[in-house]
């Protein structure tokens, strides 16, 4: 395996040293864009997160497919009042599909961090670019457009393949119907809101298996629990919860009104605030840590 | 361009465990320079300090006058191999290397031309994870090299190579330093210095021991002993000593004999009339000097200490 003479490193080295100090400005390179396109390759060519994405989005398809198929059939057996109170778009897109969609973004989220903590991929990264805020801001931007890519094709396309289903039986909504939209867009949202998340929760445990059960935790199973309750203050705390927000809130066409409940502008700044809580202590915590 | 690395009063506290003390030492271009010192004795941390990956407690580290971390794009200023590669095992050799000449804008060539360099052509699109240490190493030289860097650090690259990897390895450092760069190698192990570095920082239990010349060194050791196998080692022992020889037996007819050279033994034997059946030279080596100047110093010894 000797190196062939002809593959010589090119050239004389640069002029460098006292001379020419390299300060951090004007220099070529780590430009954002091409942070971002490191991040990218990084997150693209490994094949778990393709699988990843690929098998989820199908999964989900798939179990939209299988809960609209019921519904068709089961559609002739129920009385007038379980037509009334029957919502389509429950059945595109479930609480499960909810559930299964966070995890599945704040893992990818999490792995994208602790991934290269594990390995020790990080130092290669951050002496191949030492502006540590940068790196990590390229990374939550690159994760960001790939689940929002990803939540919107499990949202637009659960959606579809259950009208299309639901619409034989004159049942199905349209895309303008009211409330839709705005449904759909909650779904794709909580991909990236919850793959940021995953990104925090990853930066401040740094240990795969730790990370990965802390997102889910703190997305799904936790807000599982919280009910509406007598204590407003309570309420006030659950509405916090993107996914608690989801459930009572954006995921329904015709949202309750109640004091108890989150109402529509809450529900968005609860996906904000966990958005941007999560990108503030990844980019404060890699900057003091030894690595 | 006299001081390339200037490492001043670094000092690295871990709780209660002082890792690096007071380290002060300059890196110069053109030489291969060996960071030797024994296990755990802050070569790894100080490496990592220079690199700005960890945060020193006290003093400070420059390349090129400025501390690292100002650098942008790193890989063009520094090249180093820190740990086997540190590379995720779920990627394929040539997309870690894409990753990383990406996020320093280097042109898509280089990743082919050093993993030619490193003799890793033919397994670019395998994972990282089915490599040998070996071959983690090689990519991690690979990444070393792919900004084509004034200054390269490697943290023990020798790990795992096959003795004709070892040789390739001392071959590349050289040539390195020979193109004007600066480069500097850790190691615990002397016996990897020996053909390979020029100049020589030794620490130990996190302290600067020596920072000078391979020759200057190697003139700090043992000096050189006399080995004699004689059927009349009582004899020989009393008039050695009689000439100011420290003489210590070994077994009844060998004799190790300290501060008179081999010649001079043989002329004493012979006019005393004593017949000498071996008469042996012991050149003292690097090892030698690199054991006695670090082993009061070591952080793990074997067996318990006095």
């Amino acid at each position: 395996m000797t190196a062939p003479a002809a593959s010589r490193l090119a050239g004389p080295r640069r002029p460098e040293g006292p001379g020419r100090p390299a300060g951090p400005t004007g220099e070529p390179g780590a430009r954002l864009r091409d942070l971002l396109a490191a991040e990218w390759t990084k997150l693209w060519s490994l094949p778990s997160n393709r699988r990843l994405l690929g098998l989820g989005v199908l999964l989900m398809l798939g179990l939209t497919a299988q809960s609209s198929l019921d519904a068709y059939r089961g559609w002739p057996g129920l009385d007038s009042d379980q037509r009334a109170h029957f919502d389509p778009m429950a059945e595109a897109f479930s609480g499960a599909g909810m559930a299964l969609l966070m995890i599945g973004s704040g893992s990818l989220g999490a792995l994208a961090i602790v991934g290269e903590y594990a390995t020790g991929l990080i130092r290669t990264t951050l002496t191949a670019v030492p502006a540590r805020t940068r790196v990590m801001a390229a990374k939550a931007a690159v994760l960001t457009a790939v689940t929002l890519v990803a939540g919107t094709a499990v949202s637009l396309g659960t959606f579809l393949l259950s009208q299309a289903i639901l619409s034989r039986r004159g049942i199905g909504l349209g895309l303008a119907d009211p409330g839709v939209g705005r449904v759909l867009a909650a779904n794709a949202l909580l991909a990236p809101v919850s793959a940021l998340v995953g990104l925090g929760v990853g930066v401040v445990l740094r240990h795969t298996a730790g990370a990965v059960v802390g997102t889910c935790a703190l997305l799904v199973v936790v807000p599982g629990f919280f009910k509406p309750g007598v204590h407003q203050w309570a309420n006030e705390l659950y509405a916090l919860f993107p996914s608690y927000a989801w459930r009572n809130c954006l995921g329904l066409r015709h949202p309750p009104h109640s004091e108890a409940l989150p109402t529509v502008a809450g529900s968005w700044f609860a996906y904000a605030l966990w958005a941007v809580l999560a990108l503030l202590a990844t980019l404060l915590v890699i900057r003091r840590r030894d690595l | 361009m006299g001081r390339v690395i200037e490492v001043k009063g670094l000092t690295k506290r871990y709780g209660g465990v002082l890792a690096v003390s007071d380290l002060s030492f300059t890196v110069r271009p053109g030489h291969v320079t060996g960071f030797l010192g024994p296990n755990g004795a802050g070569k790894s941390t100080t490496l990592r300090m220079i690199l700005g990956l960890n945060r020193p407690t006290a003093g400070s580290a420059t390349v090129h006058g400025v501390p690292f971390p100002a650098h942008r794009a790193g890989l063009r200023h520094v090249g180093a191999l820190l740990d086997a590669g540190d590379a995720h095992p779920g990627r394929s050799a040539a997309a870690h290397l894409t990753a990383l000449a990406r996020s320093n804008a280097l042109p898509r060539r280089r990743v082919d031309e050093v993993l030619h360099e490193v003799g890793l052509a033919g397994a670019a699109r395998r994972r990282v994870g089915g490599f040998s240490l070996g071959m983690r190493q090689r990519l991690g030289i690979a990444s070393a090299l792919l900004g084509d860097p004034p200054v390269l650090l490697f943290d023990e690259p020798v790990n795992g190579l096959d003795p004709e990897g070892v040789r390739w390895v001392r071959g590349l450092f050289r040539r390195l330093a020979a193109e004007g760069r600066t480069v500097l190698v850790s190691s615990h192990l002397m016996s990897e210095m020996e053909n390979t570095a020029d100049r020589l920082v030794v620490i130990g239990r996190g302290e600067l021991i020596a920072d000078e010349s391979l020759a200057e060194f190697a003139a700090r050791g043992a000096h050189g002993s006399v080995t004699v196998r004689t059927p009349q080692a009582a004899a020989l022992a009393a008039a050695l000593a009689e000439a100011g020889a420290e003489v210590r037996p070994a077994d009844a007819a060998l004799l190790t004999v300290r501060g008179l050279t081999a010649a001079r033994v043989g002329e004493l034997a012979h006019a005393r009339g004593i017949p000498l059946h071996e008469l042996t030279p012991e050149a003292s080596t690097l090892e030698d000097a690199f054991m006695q100047l670090t082993t009061d110093r070591a952080e793990y010894q074997a067996g318990e200490r006095p």
